[in-house]
């Protein structure tokens, strides 16, 4: 059975992609981050839009096509989600 | 004795409910999570709750000096802690607790009806026993799923929170027996329990985002 992932689950998946498993130097393009963190087209759009606009992602163009890297801001907040994931699970809880 | 014992369980209630929704809210604000909102709010009621209480204790101690704290100060209190134990379960969906069948909803009303006709401290500590309780047994559910062992901790702290409120609302019906010495003891022993692996948390490296979520 597919395993049910929060909203800030697949936020935590994405940054994580952008920051640990990048295809190169430049980012990581929309494609590969719908493989990677498994969410269809239209809910990755509206999540990246979110991610860039909080600063969060910065998104790269790359010879026409849009990639996304982790901002210094995302790679805190990553830090922040692994440590409050890691403090919910305590109480058997998600975030 | 039964004073001090009181009086130590009041503050370490305060102070580890204080602890950790404090922690729960700057989890909230770095991540907007509602989970941690709800863990905020529970943590802050329950400290409130206790504080109210130790609160009675100290007029009774210093001003009123009248042998017995104010029955409405301690109903309040434990009303307090009882909301927060709600918020607890409720993190764990707690419609899933509430039978389907009209049936048993009705037999499960009943209880009601039967700690009616005494004070409003005797339910409000029978609704966080069962809220406790389901607390307890979700986190240490959630533990044969994850294998994080801090949620054994926080299920056990639960499990003697639950203990400790039966034998105090039991205590009623043997006042002068050790019940209630032992339900105090028993609730300082889930306080800590539920603190030890919150504070083993690494807050230092988390930068606490003023902007976030604007």
């Amino acid at each position: 059975m597919a395993e049910y992932r929060t909203h800030m689950k697949i936020i935590g998946d994405i940054l994580a992609t952008t920051r640990d498993d990048l295809q190169d130097e430049d980012g990581a393009s929309v494609t590969y981050l719908i493989r990677k963190a498994n969410i269809s087209h239209s809910r990755i759009s509206a999540i990246l839009k979110t991610l860039v606009s909080q600063g969060l992602l910065e998104k790269v163009d790359n010879q026409g096509s849009n990639k996304y890297k982790i901002s210094q801001p995302g790679r805190e907040f990553l830090q922040a989600y692994y440590t409050f994931t890691n403090f919910a699970d305590n109480f058997g809880l998600s975030i | 004795m039964e004073f001090l014992l009181e009086n130590i369980l009041n503050l370490v209630g305060f102070l580890v409910g204080l602890a950790i929704g404090i922690m729960s809210f700057i989890g909230f604000r770095n991540t907007g999570s509602p989970t941690l909102f709800r863990l905020t709010i529970a943590f802050f009621s329950i400290s409130l709750g206790f504080f109210v209480i130790w609160s009675g204790y100290m007029v009774e101690d210093f001003v009123t000096k009248s042998g017995n704290i104010e029955r409405w100060i301690q109903t309040l209190g434990i009303a307090i802690q009882t909301v927060g134990y709600f918020f607890i379960a409720f993190s764990h969906s707690i419609k899933s607790f509430f039978p389907k069948s009209s049936y048993f909803r009705s037999v499960g009303i009943f209880p009601l009806f039967l700690v009616s006709s005494v004070q409003l401290e005797h339910i409000f500590r029978s609704v966080s026993f069962i809220l406790l309780a389901y607390g307890a047994i979700e986190t240490m559910l959630s533990y044969f799923e994850n294998r994080n062992k801090g949620a054994i901790s926080v299920s056990v702290g639960l499990a003697l929170l639950a203990l400790g409120e039966f034998l105090g609302w039991y205590s009623f019906v043997f006042p002068e027996s050790i019940l209630y010495p032992a339900s105090m003891i028993i609730k300082i022993g889930g306080l800590i329990a539920l603190f030890i692996p919150v504070s083993k948390v690494p807050l230092t490296k988390i930068k606490f985002d003023e902007d976030f979520g604007k």
